[in-house]
């Protein structure tokens, strides 16, 4: 209750009027408040005008000591310093999702020995989504918005109302000062004094012998708006984990296939895929014939189609509709309503995509039909002349397992293997069992021709075979994407946006004010800027001159500490 | 090479010796202020003036150096390391001019030109052919993000040697007192490291135009036991080697000053073929700096700092302080949009993600809110002079980390800016 009492006492200026709480020079007339302080002769400490502000109440409650921990500076540049130790940290070896496929218990301790164990046993590998930076960001949030509100108000209060008489102390303490004798009427030369103050961008207002040149006041805002454009973002940053706003995957598009992109109802075909390597000549001469090459042009040719129709019933084709056309490059994605796709790698493995092969009797050579068989989708019938083939097992994969039977080894079509039952005439009634391997090299790393005989008992009377190249159908090339959807991305650009109008209205332009006022033929100056000192001085030097008073621009310096 | 090429590296050329001869300049026009028969202010002035001018025509013809090679070479030169670091000296000169004319101390000149001409001669280690660009660098935000990345970075350089000039300025070289002492001692390991940066520039030349190489091989063996797989691979030292590759055997071994051999192999944590040959670059770059730095103090016979704090007197730290705060301030937004909001919206573009966690970005971020902390530092708590000082200097320490130490040591999807 003392306390209170005090504080009450101190606040009350010699002009009358009521200060609140903590209140650092009298928001009225400037005159410090403190009697300690009226007595120094040291430059004022002029942040925020000497407002209250919030985080300096008395007695502080709980909520208060929160606001008061957030509101401090010293306590911003801590998690500031932390943040950036805690992103040294997260480059020192790479991070888990620099790569696609690694075990990272296992390839840290192996790439990098001990001291990779020990980083991944740290919880590094994943610096940048550990709970720890994480937290960081979020305090660091909430320190923006905190600082921001606990400043801009007491200093948006302190400008909107400005006295122009200020008392002596106040425009003596300033950190530019000027004082001297004038000759003449004082409003007369009050009046004068406005003229090139007004020519150089103030806004001049008098009271009688006094006055307050003011410009540029919107610059004061721009870390506050710095800030805010801060928040936007971040937020936008930490909404990026939430479920369902983000969409990455990277998918193999192999030349010549309608391929769906999971978990959506669009569907991408890769036309053609091209890459092109610098030529010799256009290498420099140091690069020329040492078999370098570097990529000129990374093209895929897609066209997104989207499901109209019959999209989730697996026994019906979809109906598909092509929505859009691109050739995606390294630098230039598709874009189709916020789904993106970006070129990400490429294979120019050629990879198998149909046969066909000709039904030929064993003994003759004589062809007896012909059929195509489409390697990843294969029919369950086919007709070649007079003969029906049953396809009754298909292998992606083809090898044995340790009974000798044969397996799909993995869903990948390297080693592709179908096992036909063969009706027609001039064989049994029960068909003749056929095992086919359209890749020339598959056939005889499996001996088609020994199991063909083991299952039909000696050399079967019919066979495949695939007449010349004009007969397989290969894709050339697998290019792989990126697909992508992002949708808090707008909200990171407005936020940028933001930071940068701040950045440029507080760094650019500078705050500045002067007060003047004449007692008894004696003119007193006082200037404040929050920037750029240097700058006040030889504006307020070059506006004296103007009045006839020559002031070198460094005899304005009172002292005390620049911001 | 076309005409234009060659044109343009002799512009590179006239531009450094310009640039030496305006530091020359900018050192008459201070040190021969104490000479006799003239009055110290109008010298100043007078040859202050000409220094400048002398800067200035460095620039036009550094920049005459940069249109020939952009046209000559089809794309603009700022995609691998020479013409990156060649980029950033003449932007160092732009933001020199910039505060110079703001300003108009000539002491400045004294300490922003040499940054220029070492950044420049770093530029001149690496291979200067025009190389045909990458896909991931056929785009136009090449030129907006890496260019205006320079400039910030440029602008925290002058604020760099405005702060040093001020510490040389205000340190008490004859103090013994404790807090003296450790800043004694710090301001000689800015000046160490600056002579390291030098000797390193100097030992790469004078071996390579001695033609010095040194080949080794190296075998590793990798995979699991019955499909091991075996890569060997050859790497080439242009300086002598003290230190060879881990687990390599020599090819060719030019004989230096009696050593056959390496002295000693790379330990194993230094296992790349690539990092043995860069230890002993570090090495013979501490030989040299050391050589050289003793050199310097016995010419001085006393620290660097005391023996450069002369050049101080008369000088007004509050205006270094000023002006190297100034300096940081202007190009704190120009940094902010060029290093980081650029990057990310060419990261969206080019990786489909504006941020990626990359070494560099991590560490472009890192400066920003380094000198977001200074700047609240010194705006809200008050930390002017000596305090902000150093910090202006540590953080010109990190920006070059990031420009140059990153792609040495850790690489990433950066890697491609051709570090050798």
């Amino acid at each position: 209750m003392l306390q209170k009492v005090i504080a009450f006492k101190n606040t009350k200026c010699e002009c009358g009027h009521q200060n609140p709480v903590g209140t650092v020079l009298c928001e009225n007339c400037g005159r410090p408040l403190d009697e300690e302080e009226l007595k120094s002769k040291e430059v004022l400490e002029m942040r925020y005008d000497g407002m209250a502000r919030r985080s300096q109440r008395a007695n502080p409650n709980f909520i208060d000591r929160i606001w008061n921990f957030f509101a401090s500076v010293k306590i911003a540049v801590y998690m500031i310093v932390l943040t950036l130790l805690g992103s040294m940290l997260g480059t020192i070896f790479p991070q888990e999702n620099t790569f696609l496929n690694i075990d990272p218990s296992t390839y840290y301790k192996e790439t990098y020995g001990t001291w990779g164990l020990i980083y991944y046993k740290l919880g590094l590998t994943h610096t940048y989504e550990s709970w720890w930076f994480i937290l960081l960001l979020v305090m660091i949030g909430a320190s923006l918005v905190i600082c921001s509100l606990d400043r801009v108000l007491p200093l948006y209060r302190a400008l909107s109302k400005q006295q122009i008489l200020k008392h002596m102390q106040f425009l003596t303490r300033q950190r530019v000062v000027y004082q001297g004798k004038i000759e003449g009427d004082a409003e007369e030369w009050v009046k004068q004094a406005a003229v090139p103050m007004k020519k150089k961008g103030y806004r001049v207002h008098t009271d009688g012998n006094a006055l307050l040149a003011e410009k540029y006041r919107f610059s004061r805002w721009g870390p506050y708006v710095i800030h805010i454009g801060l928040i936007i973002f971040l937020l936008a940053v930490l909404a990026r984990g939430l479920p369902g706003l983000k969409m990455d995957q990277h998918i193999a598009f192999p030349e010549g296939e309608i391929k769906h992109i999971p978990n959506t109802s669009y569907y991408l075909k890769n036309e053609k895929f091209t890459v092109e390597f610098y030529t010799e000549e256009d290498m420099p001469g140091e690069f020329r014939n040492q078999g370098k090459v570097l990529p000129k042009l990374f093209n895929t040719e897609a066209t997104l189609y989207h499901c109209t129709a019959d999209c989730d019933d697996p026994t019906k084709e979809p109906k598909l509709e092509a929505v859009a056309k691109h050739n995606i490059q390294v630098n230039d994605p598709m874009d189709y309503k916020g789904l993106k796709a970006y070129q990400f790698d490429y294979d120019l493995t050629p990879i198998l995509r149909s046969v066909s092969p000709s039904l030929v009797d064993a003994k003759t050579g004589k062809e007896l039909g012909k059929f195509k068989l489409d390697i990843k989708n294969p029919q369950r019938n086919y007709t070649a002349g007079d003969y029906s083939l049953e396809l009754k097992e298909k292998y992606n994969d083809f090898g044995l397992d340790e009974n000798g039977r044969p397996v799909t080894k993995t869903p990948n079509p390297n080693a592709p293997a179908f096992l036909f039952l063969i009706k027609g005439p001039n064989l049994p009634a029960s068909g003749m069992q056929y095992i086919y391997f359209p890749k020339q090299i598959d056939k005889e790393r499996f001996q088609q021709d020994a199991i063909n005989e083991k299952m039909n008992g000696g050399t079967p009377p019919l066979m495949l075979d695939v007449k010349g190249m004009e007969n397989v159908d290969f894709a050339m090339s697998t290019t792989y994407l990126n697909i992508r959807v992002d949708k808090v991305m707008p909200f990171i650009w407005i936020g940028a946006a933001i930071v940068m109008v701040g950045l440029v209205l507080g760094f650019y332009w500078q705050h500045r004010r002067i007060w003047l006022r004449i007692d008894d033929g004696v003119l007193t100056l006082g200037a404040h800027t929050n920037k750029n000192w240097f700058g006040i001085r030889r504006e307020i030097s070059a506006i004296l001159k103007k009045m006839n008073l020559d002031v070198d621009e460094k005899s304005l310096d009172n002292g005390g500490k620049q911001a | 090479m076309n005409d234009l090429l060659s044109i343009s590296s002799n512009m590179f050329v006239v531009a450094f010796f310009l640039y030496c001869a305006a530091f020359i300049l900018f050192a008459v026009a201070l040190m021969g202020r104490r000479w006799s028969n003239r009055d110290p202010v109008a010298h100043s002035k007078k040859w202050g003036k000409i220094a400048f001018i002398g800067s200035t025509l460095g620039l036009i013809f550094h920049l005459i150096f940069f249109v020939t090679r952009w046209i000559g070479g089809g794309h603009i030169p700022v995609s691998n390391m020479y013409e990156f670091m060649s980029f950033l000296s003449m932007m160092v000169m732009v933001a020199f001019t910039v505060v110079y004319l703001i300003y108009r101390k000539t002491l400045l000149g004294l300490f922003a030109v040499p940054i220029s001409i070492i950044i420049m001669a770093y530029a001149a280690v690496f291979p200067q052919e025009v190389q045909p660009l990458i896909p991931s660098l056929q785009s136009y935000w090449l030129k907006i993000h890496v260019t205006l990345a320079a400039a910030g970075e440029s602008f925290f350089a002058i604020g760099f040697a405005a702060g040093f000039m001020y510490l040389i300025r205000t340190v008490d070289f004859k103090s013994k007192e404790k807090r003296a002492r450790r800043q004694q001692r710090w301001v000689e390991v800015v000046f160490f490291s600056v002579i390291l940066v030098i000797s390193f520039i100097a030992t790469v030349f004078i071996f390579r135009a001695s033609g010095y190489e040194s080949v080794f091989t190296q075998t590793k063996v990798t995979g699991q036991p019955g499909a091991e797989q075996t890569v060997t691979q050859t790497v080439s030292y242009k300086l002598p080697p003290i230190v060879g590759p881990y687990q390599s055997k020599i090819v060719s071994y030019e004989p230096f000053l009696g050593m056959s051999k390496p002295l000693f192999n790379a330990p194993s944590w230094m296992n790349g073929v690539n990092a043995g040959r860069k230890f002993n670059t570090i090495i013979w770059s501490f030989i040299t700096g050391i050589i050289l730095y003793a050199i310097l103090r016995l010419i001085a016979r006393k620290p660097l700092g005391r023996a450069a704090s002369p050049v101080m007197e008369g000088i007004d730290p509050d205006d270094l302080d000023e002006i190297s705060y100034r300096a940081i301030a202007i190009g704190f937004p120009v940094f902010t949009l060029g290093a980081l909001i650029f990057a990310m919206i060419w990261a969206e573009i080019a990786w489909g993600t504006f941020w990626s966690w990359d070494p560099k970005e991590v560490w472009a971020l890192i400066c920003w809110l380094f000198y977001s902390a200074y700047l609240h530092l010194r705006l809200s708590r008050g930390w002017q002079g000596g305090k902000s000082a150093w910090l202006s200097v540590i953080g010109f320490l990190v920006v070059m980390f990031t420009l140059v130490g990153v792609n040495l040591v850790i690489a990433g999807l950066h890697s491609y800016a051709g570090v050798d």
